[in-house]
């Protein structure tokens, strides 16, 4: 048998049609970059946009200063959205959880359906709505009036739809063979969870903390009838307080003249962005990290 | 003590079913089942694909109610206590009549911490603990292949070595009887023999039950053979009277390939 010349060798022959399809294939992958870029594009450019006027006029004396009329910083704004969004998704966290747990490991499929389509319409209740119950609920039905922890308890309705659906998909997520396996070891169902089921759904969980985080902190509607306003930095619970996206709300309706107003506007802005930023890093880095040390261990 | 202290072969029986069916609502899966397992031995369940073995064994030690929908009759006797008894916890009977399945299910752990499992959630204080894993990995046959390094993630073992970790996971907690589901079908046959060995060894101190698909396997490892046919006990004895000389015309067919 001759051996073909290299020319002629099978594994060298492109016919036409494998030709077309890895044309189609780079063609595929450049197309797929736009809506890529569709994603980038406004963000960068709202980012430019927004830096571009809080910068110029940034000092320290805007993170340390209360506003006064129209000058002064946005010390109280942010210790305001900070707390907020503590308490808030501290609550949401929790709630979401459990309730996640619940509907992927404890309900009848009956009951987990109704608690999904359930948290999907919480999901799309218009926050303004929410920031009207908010109002009766926990200002007038209280008797609180205007409260940091009426605002929080708000923001976190706003945000436990987030939290529940991806805790119920990460715990469903868990293999079934994992429970069987810690049960016919005599666990009981909450330590299979607690030490088997819990570490593996956690970064999934996570992702679902910092989407809601983000959420909750662009939020303005559910504060303004909940949280009340002020410009002193919050002293309690249940005292009223100021943030940051009602500092932009407020301020970037002010008449053209008082520039100062205008440009806290944007450096609370800005400060919404970087902390949205921060949290985002600093948690994606936590549920990467555990991520690693799972896989090392998972597969 | 009761009518379960039958002395079957050479030791006594440890476990043991009286009538026991399982069902779905629409049909029988398992019907009238009375079967002793002595102590000290390994008892083999063969029978063709879908007769109820996985379902039998699964029943052994309660696993089988974690499956919605299906319905248990008569008795499961654990020396001489009906393991359905409403006073007996689930989790204790776990812990006396350990499970291993097909497929190895570690968890995402090390090494260590997976054959501890099962110690931890009994509360365990660190000092036993700590001996039994030992104790439990040298007990599997695996000391050779993981002592060096306890703390590696348990995934990172080849597949015979998982399906052993989890014999030393299900040992360490000390049970009487361990149930073996098929534990070699998803293992190359290097492993599989690893297994088998072990079993050996296991049965001088444990009362073993195994499911298995591969008749050659039940004559090298059991003591006792029992053939189920469609969710029916046919026939059960010492195994080697079962392949050589079995009593029922379906079991002789089964045995010589004619079905299955
Ligand atoms: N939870 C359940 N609900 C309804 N039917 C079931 C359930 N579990 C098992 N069955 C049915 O019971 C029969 C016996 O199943 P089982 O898994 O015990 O068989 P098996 O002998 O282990 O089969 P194989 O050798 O293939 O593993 C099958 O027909 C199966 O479909
Ligand atoms: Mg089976």
């Amino acid at each position: 048998m001759s051996t073909p010349s290299v020319s002629e060798h099978e594994l060298l022959a492109t016919p036409a049609h494998t030709r077309r399809r890895i044309l189609t294939d780079r063609l595929a992958q450049w197309l797929l970059l736009l809506p890529f870029v569709a994603v980038l594009v406004p963000l960068g450019d709202m980012i430019y946009w927004i830096s571009e006027r809080a910068l110029p006029t940034m000092s320290w004396s805007v993170l340390t200063e209360n506003q006064i009329g129209n000058s002064g910083g946005l010390h109280a704004m942010i210790i305001g959205t900070l707390t907020l969004i503590a308490l808030s998704t501290a609550i949401a966290t929790a709630v979401g959880i459990l309730a996640g747990l619940y509907t992927a490991e404890y309900a009848s499929p009956r009951v987990a359906q109704i608690g999904r389509t359930a948290g999907n319409v919480l999901a799309g209740i218009p926050a303004i709505v929410l920031g009207y119950f908010g109002y009766f609920l926990l200002v007038l039905y209280t008797g609180w009036g205007f409260t940091v922890l009426g605002g929080a308890i708000t923001l976190s309705v706003l945000m436990v739809p987030f939290i529940y659906r991806t805790s119920d998909l990460a715990f469903s997520a868990v293999p079934a063979t994992h429970r069987e396996a810690a049960l016919a070891l005599g666990s009981r169902r909450i330590q299979y969870l607690g030490r088997v089921a819990f570490p593996i759904a956690l970064p999934t969980i996570l992702t679902g903390i910092i989407l809601a985080m983000a959420l909750g902190l662009g939020e303005t509607a559910p504060l303004i009838y909940t949280a009340g306003w002020s410009s002193t930095p919050l002293t309690g619970l249940f005292s009223q307080t100021s943030f940051l996206t009602g500092a932009i709300w407020l301020f970037y309706q002010q008449p053209a003249g008082l520039g100062t107003l205008l440009a806290l506007a944007f450096q609370a802005a800005f400060m919404i962005m970087m902390i949205v930023i921060v949290v985002n890093v600093a948690l994606q880095w936590v549920a990467e990290h555990y991520r690693r040390r799972l896989r090392g261990l998972l597969s | 003590m009761s009518a379960v202290d039958i002395p079957v072969g050479s030791g006594p029986t440890v476990m043991a079913t009286r009538g026991l069916g399982v069902r779905t609502s629409s049909r029988a899966i398992l019907e009238d089942i009375t079967l002793d397992f002595p102590d000290r031995m390994t008892t083999a369940i063969i029978g063709p694909s879908g007769c109820g073995k996985t379902t039998l064994i699964r029943t052994l030690n309660r696993m089988t109610e974690l499956s919605p929908g299906l319905s248990i009759e008569g008795e499961v006797l654990y020396r001489g206590q009906n393991i359905y008894d409403p006073a007996v916890s689930p989790v204790i009977v776990r812990q006396k009549i350990g499970m291993v399945f097909q497929r190895p299910v570690v968890f995402p752990m090390t090494v260590y911490e997976n054959v501890a499992f099962g110690l931890r959630i009994a509360k365990f204080d660190e000092e036993t603990l700590h001996e039994r894993v030992i104790e439990s990995i040298q007990r599997a046959a695996l000391w050779d292949q993981v002592g060096d390094d306890l703390y590696r993630p348990a995934l990172e073992l080849s597949g015979g070595q998982q399906q052993r970790l989890c014999i030393a996971r299900a040992l360490a907690v000390q049970p009487r009887v361990l149930l073996l589901d098929e534990p070699t079908a998803s293992l190359d046959p290097q492993a599989a023999k690893s297994v088998e060995s072990l079993i050996t060894e296991l049965d001088k101190s444990l009362c073993v039950i195994i499911v298995t698909h591969n008749l050659l396997q039940a004559t090298r490892v059991a003591d006792r053979t029992a053939f189920l046919y469609e969710g029916r006990l046919v026939e059960v004895g010492p195994t080697e009277e079962l392949f050589e000389r079995p009593k029922e015309r379906l079991t002789e067919e089964y045995i010589t390939g004619r079905f299955g």
